[in-house]
């Protein structure tokens, strides 16, 4: 879309020769032209506008600052040159608070030649701001309907949300201890990621954590048991200390194991491991009652792994998508908008004034106080608040009897 | 009462006494490949030299489902393969073992890893056994197209002259465990308990042809009785057998243990 520029100007024959100027420059911008304040808000009101030409003197007790004061209103990021012969009379820090992004002096050097490098400069700087401002629009957008939709998802995923998994498996695990007649027993799980990293953790039938142990799961008898891929007992401690596996912490000393795999996949193993029946042991029932158990709790685990996998990537997909477009934000609208810049220059330049009696920050505050009314309530609520630092000066004088 | 014949004469003098007594059935010259979770190389090189029948050393590979296999460190994935290379050089110690390690550290094990490690034990160590103490579950061998697959590799094998032998998983109620279920090119084995670990039985039910010893002897859970300790039974027991004639054809081993079993009619325990 093309970028639309605005001129006002109660001179004619200006605005044709304006108006002429941008026709045969080549620049493809659409132009609108106005008379006066009135029939320019009502263009500004129908049509977005880049760029506003504003003659500073527009006759009948209206200037170019003021209009630009409304048009603002309409178009808050608008930007604007002033012509006019009466350059040294414009407040520097208010215009260019209001947009003002250049002047050109009808009493100088303003021909065709200044006039369009003028245009030019502000167009090439309009051009990424504006594209900024649409990427921003357009993100703000997604996330106010992402934001919209995460409570929801979050909603539907906790109604998903199998029985809670430790609970699902200790529940499976106490069921097997009481069926089999064994005295205790165990969950261990071993999740390898794709990138090798390995983590082993146990869980007791009451779900605590049982300490950490630095056994590699290749040497461990939970490995065995995964590789055996049924059921398997060990009666007798003997068995368990000639060297080829190393016991875990919580393994050692028992007098009998009875251990099932449960064939979980995608790089997580999982035992269950049930501990010293008393004599004579394990038996071949208990095997055969271990077996349709790791169906049971592998389908459990599954389930539950699938779930959360699901709910996981779409959690990530929503993280990343917001993480997306405030970088969007972030990248886009420092490095195009030029306001920080010129905030920074004045900050510098207030503060070379050796005669300020306040700090740069306190009067950029004020200012952007005084603005941010002007923006939102008009030139009226403007003047009432310089009524009303007046007063306040008075007030204090009066106090303090200066 | 019939004449004797030239059968009655071969299974007289076929017995295992003469066959497994004679000091060259030691496994030398046969290279097995222990298709499984790796071994742990340095536990089996200790407890044979303690024993002062010192191994050959092992070497092999870790096979992945796509991709050249990976390096063997001289370690296991879990401690299932050891034991299982444990027995097989209990039987026939001078064997040339190979690991094959188609677990690796994920401890799952894939349908194309297996048959990737099949392929390799034929073509690159020029194996004469493997050894397969596992089982794909049936559930993963749905799609026709990967059970052919697997069923080539199974015949590739025996057009090699390669004998297979695989562990029967007889004791899950439903589902049937592969390779085992491909009888016929190779040897699927159940598990028995019998006095001799060279004792073995013909015991023909399902896919099932033989039953060899059930008990290991390293690992924590080697005296369960188990199919993955039976198979490697009968391997180590082909082994030896092997080293007195190794051109034997895998029907011709398989003819042999029958007539080895029939000779003598060994009861299970």
């Amino acid at each position: 879309m093309n970028e639309t520029v605005l001129i006002v100007d109660d001179e004619d024959s200006v605005r044709r020769t304006f108006q002429e100027w941008l026709a045969s420059s080549g620049l493809g911008i659409t132009v609108f032209a106005s008379p006066d304040a009135e029939s320019a808000l009502r263009i500004v009101n129908e049509h977005p506008i880049d760029l506003a030409v504003l003659d500073w003197n527009l006759g009948s007790g209206s200037d170019g600052l003021r209009l630009l004061e409304d048009i603002v209103e309409f178009q808050p990021d608008v930007v604007a040159i002033l012509v006019t012969g009466f350059a040294g009379i414009a407040t520097p820090l208010q215009a260019l608070r209001m947009g003002v992004r250049d002047y050109l002096d009808k009493n100088a050097d303003l021909n065709r030649e200044t006039f369009l490098k003028a245009i030019r400069n502000q167009l090439d700087r309009i051009r990424p701001a504006r594209h900024a401002r649409a990427l921003n629009r357009a993100a703000t957008e997604f996330r106010a309907a992402v934001e919209n939709v995460l409570p929801l998802v979050r909603t539907t995923a906790a109604f998903n949300d199998p029985v809670p998994l430790p609970e699902a498996v200790r529940a499976l695990l106490r069921f097997l201890i009481r069926a089999t007649g064994a005295t205790d027993g165990a969950l261990l799980v071993r999740h390898l990621a794709p990138d090798g990293t390995e983590t082993t953790a146990a869980y007791s039938p009451t779900g605590e954590t049982h300490s950490a142990t630095a056994i590699p799961f290749a040497q461990s008898l939970a490995a065995s048991i995964v590789s055996h891929q049924e059921p398997m007992v060990v009666n007798g401690a003997e068995a368990v200390t000639d060297g080829a596996v190393q016991l875990m912490p919580f393994e050692l000393g028992r007098k009998s194991i009875l251990a099932a795999p449960l064939p979980v996949g995608g790089g997580t193993s999982v035992v269950l491991e049930l501990f010293d029946k008393p004599a004579p042991g394990f038996t071949q029932a208990d095997r055969q009652l271990m077996a349709p158990a790791m169906e049971i709790g592998a389908d459990l685990l599954r389930q539950s792994f699938a779930e959360r996998q699901t709910s996981r990537l779409l959690f990530d997909a929503v993280d990343a998508a917001l993480k997306a477009s405030t970088g969007v934000t972030d990248v886009l609208s420092p490095a195009e908008n030029p306001l920080p810049a010129a905030m920074e220059r004045l900050k510098a330049g207030l503060a070379e004034d050796t005669n300020a009696t306040a700090d740069p920050e306190t009067t950029l505050r004020l200012v952007e106080a005084v603005r941010s009314i002007a923006v939102r309530h008009g030139p009226t609520a403007v003047e009432h608040c310089v009524r009303m630092v007046t007063d306040l000066r008075k007030l204090l004088d009066e106090l303090t009897g200066t | 009462m019939n004449e004797p014949t030239v059968f009655d004469e071969i299974f007289a003098r076929l017995t295992p006494d003469r066959l497994f007594n004679d000091a060259r059935a030691t496994g030398e010259g046969i290279a097995i490949a222990v298709v499984d979770s790796g071994v742990e190389r340095s536990i089996l090189e200790d407890k044979f030299a303690t024993a002062g029948t010192p191994i050959q050393t092992i070497e092999g590979a870790v096979f992945r489902p796509t991709g050249p296999p990976a390096p063997y460190t001289g370690h296991q994935s879990s401690p299932h393969g050891t034991t299982v290379a444990d027995i097989i050089l209990t039987l026939a110690p001078r064997v040339k073992l190979y690991s094959a390690d188609v677990f690796g550290p994920t401890g799952s094990c894939e349908v194309e890893t297996v048959i990737a490690a099949i392929r390799h034990a034929i073509d690159v160590w020029k194996v004469k056994v493997i050894n397969l103490s596992l089982g794909v579950p049936e559930h993963k061998l749905q799609q026709p197209a990967r059970r052919q697959q697997l069923l080539r590799a199974i015949e590739e094998a025996y057009f090699r002259d390669v004998l297979v032998f695989a562990a029967a998983h007889n004791e899950h109620p439903i589902t049937r465990s592969f390779p085992a279920a491909f009888a016929t090119p190779l040897v699927s084995v159940d598990k028995g308990l019998f006095a001799d670990p060279l004792g073995f039985a013909y015991r023909l039910h399902d896919q099932v042809e033989f039953e060899a010893h059930g008990r290991g002897y390293l690992g924590p859970f080697a005296k369960e009785p188990a199919t993955s300790w039976a198979t490697p039974h009968l391997a180590g027991i082909a082994a030896r057998i092997l080293s007195l004639k190794p051109d034997l054809k895998p029907f011709e081993i398989k003819t042999i243990l029958y007539w080895l079993f029939r000779s003598t009619k060994q009861p299970p325990e």
